[in-house]
């Protein structure tokens, strides 16, 4: 268990949940089923979620409740989701966001 | 293309509001469906607790559950991980537009909560600067702590009340700061403000606020400016650093947050020279504040009203939480920024409208009264109060409500 | 409070009335702008940010686009901020084959009247355009158009008109505009005061009937709605301005094959990109009044428009979507002129869906206008009294 998790909270108890395996970038996790992604990489101290698709800077979670779109990242066969709101399944293939060429003003692709 | 599907009501948001209206309405018989982004019901009670003035800890996860139970009904169907983005008037009521596809109800309530104010300073983009929200979503919903060590910056309701759950939950903080003094901040930045919000919150939580506020007041009595007064290296309030006199100037870090640059402030608010020192912390968490979350009001074609004491721009509604469009209502910290409890209060009596509005409500008018005397009750004993003026702004999106039927009934 | 006085007052900060003090102040005069919002908080900054000649009929409308064209790329050096000008020349398609021979008739028309127009294959959309969709038939070329952010345009004219003396009225109304006794402009009361001038611009846009009725005249302007989507920054499809042949068709007297909502909210596609690398999606043309509420089914309606050409647009997610009020004349011509019974007062408003093209001719010509100097086009078309003589 990682050392970020809380496992005994003097008021809050939740129920047992399942761990279950996912990746990110290609490197494969443990988390618990139902947790959003973001809250399943903070478990790993996995803060970087995306680069900037501009300036390539990184970018963490902001809100955690849906709200800033901060936390986009990839997720095999679903496209770009919210880190924060998603659930983790068993399996599931998540990529940060990455930086992205610009065809205008001439800037290539990390 | 998804099928359309039908409801008679439709609650967006399963936050305390929206909970509670399909609790109080499944009796009418009607086809209820409640839609939450998020992937479990229960809104932003997830993540509160606190102490009542008793002594006893008031747990915002059990009251979520409670009023999940509560809606599983056959004729109610929660569904969770669904955005909804787009609403239109349609002669029968409304069609809303989800992620799961257009559904077609009679009667629309919002009950889409609240959101938080950004607070931006130089590094706030590094992952681990976050909202002071996301910290307690994380810590107390989903049992992450936000870090090792952490800073509070910002000095009002939801930051202090947060900073004590986070220290409940055994996470490490450096103290709470005043908001970094820029273009943005507005009062939150001066020390006087922050201290004569303390004051007025006295009755937030029990013993380490009312001591705290206590004292502070007595040695205003003394004729002394408690910003000369109050100790520049703090005080402990729950073993957490109040820092009143301290902001903060920049965040640090290469690929995340390393550190924090922290700066004494004069009773104006300003830097002072030379005082800049860092301090080691692995996340931030903002506090600006909130403001009801009412994009989707606006989409309807609401009417608004700017009232800073609820915290912003605010869907025009009657104390029935009835909107100037037929058969939309709203609830909850859409309506404007106050606890959990007056949310629930305020679902139950906008299920009682929409109930005595269909017709299916015997003894509406008591009924309403009732329920609408049952927020007021709760508002006035609330523990956690977000501002002072909340009553009298109340009152006049009231006012302001019904002089506009008024006019449009004569025109 | 001291009354003001000002050689011209300038009403609206929207991009036209920007142009106009700007010229104005390069020419040393002494101007106010009064702006009821913010500077560009109207059309200015609801809109694409467009120059084109593609769709204009060649003759004067053309040229006065390539007059202003020529006078942007001058603004590009000339004013104290970068508003993202680039001039990558712009597209239109063809879905069929009727299409294909208005667009070369088209093509022939322009290319005699001496403008860089070609028409473009199935093979040379293809080459360029790696996601249009297959069944498009092929295209035509504008090789000069061009392309601005708009707000970051009217910006910057207004920050080197600032530098150049203008003073700007912001969160200031115009409420009544003073006539003396022979009924000349004398000055303008504003919801701030009073200002003393002898000459008064109505670049009011859409606004700009109400401003006119302050002085007793009828300003023949009609806001025509438009919807705008923004995508999210994704993978580059395109680095320039593609739109649909098919409406310019009702210029050919043809009838457009479109469904029923595509024709009733006049949806035609207009796909940008721009410098950030987000595309704005648009647009739709509606008499709906003043109202600029979004409407869900107009943005469907130009979603499917975009899918139809761009098909991996369906994965793409839509960040925001917004409306602006095409200030619309019933020529589609703007108001460039004095107005003749009432010494002082002139109009510059009117532009449609080309006030960003056109801004810098018609701040030239202002300028030019009132200070009674020859002007760089001829401004007969762009009369007030064109629509009073076409009454009787
Ligand atoms: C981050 C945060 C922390 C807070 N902490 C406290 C606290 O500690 N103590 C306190 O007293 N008050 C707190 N509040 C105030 C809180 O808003 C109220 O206590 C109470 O939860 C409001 O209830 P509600 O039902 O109006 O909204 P919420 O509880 O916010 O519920 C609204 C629900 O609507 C959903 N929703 C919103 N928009 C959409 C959409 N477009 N589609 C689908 N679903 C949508 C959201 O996911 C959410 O679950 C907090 C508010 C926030 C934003
Ligand atoms: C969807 C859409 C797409 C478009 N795309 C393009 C394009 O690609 N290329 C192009 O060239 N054009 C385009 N246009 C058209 C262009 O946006 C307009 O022609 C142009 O912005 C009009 O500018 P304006 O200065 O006349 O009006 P505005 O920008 O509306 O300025 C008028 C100003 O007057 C102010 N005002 C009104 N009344 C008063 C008063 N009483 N007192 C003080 N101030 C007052 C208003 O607040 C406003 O700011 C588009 C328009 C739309 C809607
Ligand atoms: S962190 Fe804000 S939307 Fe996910």
């Amino acid at each position: 268990m990682s050392k970020l998790r809380i496992v005994n909270h003097p008021l809050i108890k939740k129920g047992e949940q399942k761990r279950i395996s996912f990746t990110f970038n290609g490197e494969s996790l443990e988390g618990l089923e139902g947790e959003p992604i973001a809250a399943a990489l903070l478990a790993h101290g996995i803060r970087i979620l995306r680069r900037h698709e501009e300036s390539g800077s990184n970018r963490g979670l902001y809100c955690a409740i849906g709200h800033c779109m901060e936390c986009r990242v990839d997720v095999q066969g679903k496209g770009q989701v919210r880190a924060c709101l998603t659930p983790i399944v068993e399996g599931m293939e998540v990529v940060e966001g990455k930086q992205l060429e610009n065809k205008i003003t001439g800037r290539e692709a990390p | 293309m998804m099928e359309k599907q039908y409801t008679d009501v439709l609650i967006i948001g399963a936050g305390p509001a929206g909970l509670a209206a399909a609790t109080n309405l499944f009796e009418s018989g009607f086809k209820i469906t409640i839609l939450d982004e998020f992937p479990h019901p229960g809104g932003r009670l997830l993540g509160q607790f606190h102490e009542e003035s008793d002594g006893s800890w008031w747990i915002g996860r059990q009251v979520a559950s409670e009023l999940v139970e509560m809606t599983k009904q056959p004729n109610i169907s929660l569904q969770c991980g669904v955005s909804v983005y787009g609403l239109k008037q349609i002669s029968e009521g409304w069609e809303v537009l989800s992620s799961v596809g257009t559904i077609e109800t009679k009667y629309l309530l919002l009950a889409t909560g609240a959101a938080e104010i950004p607070v931006p300073l130089e590094g706030w983009t590094l992952p681990g600067v976050m909202s002071i929200g996301a910290a307690q979503v994380l810590t107390n919903v989903h049992m992450v702590k936000p870090g090792d060590r952490g800073i509070i910056v910002g000095v009002n309701v939801l930051g202090l009340a947060i900073s004590r759950e986070l220290a409940v939950a055994g996470v490490d903080l450096a103290g709470i700061v005043l908001s970094p003094n820029n273009l943005f901040s507005g009062e939150n930045a001066n020390p006087v403000e922050a201290i004569n919000l303390l004051m007025s919150l006295s009755h937030l939580a029990p013993s380490a606020w009312m001591r705290l506020g206590g004292s502070l007041a007595q040695k205003m009595k003394m004729g002394k400016w408690v910003s000369t007064f109050f100790p520049r290296q703090g005080m402990n309030v729950w073993d957490i650093p109040l820092l009143l006199k301290t902001t903060i100037s920049s965040i640090q870090g290469k690929k995340s947050v390393e550190s924090v640059v922290l700066a004494d402030v004069n009773s104006s608010g300003q830097i002072i020279a030379g005082s800049e020192r860092e301090e080691k912390v692995d996340f931030v968490a903002l506090a600006g504040g909130l403001y009801p979350l009412a994009e989707l009001a606006a989409v309807a074609g609401c009417s608004f009203l700017y009232l800073p004491e609820l915290g912003g721009n605010i869907p025009l509604h009657n104390e029935q939480m009835k909107t100037p469009l037929s058969n939309l209502y709203v609830a909850g910290n859409i309506t404007g920024v106050e606890g959990a409890q007056v949310a629930m209060a305020q679902g139950k009596l906008a299920a009682r409208s929409i109930g005595n509005d269909a017709g299916l409500l015997k003894n509406g008018r008591e009924k309403i009264a009732e329920a609408m005397d049952e927020v007021h009750q709760v508002r006035k004993t609330a523990t956690i109060q977000f501002h002072p003026g909340i009553i009298a702004a109340r009152k006049r999106v009231y006012e302001m409500y019904d002089s506009l039927q008024k006019e449009s009934l004569t025109s | 409070m001291g009354n003001e006085t000002a050689d011209v007052v300038v009403i609206g900060g929207g991009i036209i009335g920007m142009a106009t003090s700007y010229y104005l102040s390069k020419l040393g005069l002494d101007v106010v702008v009064v702006e009821k919002g913010e500077i560009a908080g109207g059309t200015s900054s609801k809109c694409d940010g467009n120059i084109l000649a593609i769709d204009k009929e060649p003759g004067f409308d053309s040229q006065m686009s390539l007059k202003s064209q020529e006078l942007v790329t001058e603004l590009v050096k000339e004013l104290d901020e970068e508003f993202e000008y680039r001039a990558p020349g712009s597209i239109l398609v063809c879905e069929n084959e009727e299409e294909m021979v208005a667009a070369n008739a088209w093509v022939e028309h322009q290319k005699q009247a001496g403008l860089p127009f070609r028409m473009l294959d199935r093979n040379d959309i293809k080459s360029e355009w790696k996601y249009m969709a297959d069944d498009i038939y092929g295209g035509l070329e504008c090789a000069t158009d061009s392309t601005v952010n708009p707000v970051l345009f009217t910006y910057a004219l207004a920050v080197t008109a600032k530098r150049l003396g203008v003073r700007l009225k912001t969160h200031t109304t115009v409420t009544k505009i003073r006539l003396d006794a022979n009924g000349a402009v004398e000055g303008v009361e504003t919801s701030s005061g009073l200002i003393y001038t002898k000459q008064v611009v109505n670049a009011a846009g859409v606004w700009s009937k109400h401003i006119g009725q302050m002085v007793g005249i009828e300003v023949p302007i009609e806001p025509r709605k438009g919807h705008i989507l923004v995508s999210s920054r994704t993978k580059s499809i395109g680095t320039r301005k593609v739109m649909e042949f098919s409406y310019l068709m009702s210029k050919f007297g043809k009838e457009r094959k479109v469904d029923e909502e595509t024709e009733k909210y006049g949806v035609a596609l207009v796909f940008e990109p721009t410098a950030s690398q987000n595309f704005l999606i648009g647009s739709s043309r509606e008499f709906v009044g003043f109202q600029t509420q979004i409407n869900v089914d107009v943005i469907r309606c130009i979603a499917r428009r975009a899918i139809r050409f761009f098909p991996v647009m369906k994965d793409i997610p839509i960040l925001r979507s917004y409306c602006g009020l095409r200030p619309w004349t019933p020529d589609h011509l703007p108001i460039v002129s004095r107005v003749e019974e009432v010494p002082g007062f002139y109009i510059a408003a009117g532009h449609e869906g080309d006030g960003i093209s056109l801004a810098a001719i018609t701040g030239k010509v202002m300028s030019e206008l009132i200070t009674d100097q020859k002007t760089t086009i001829t401004t007969d078309p762009l009369r007030y009294d064109r629509f009073q003589k076409t009454e009787v």
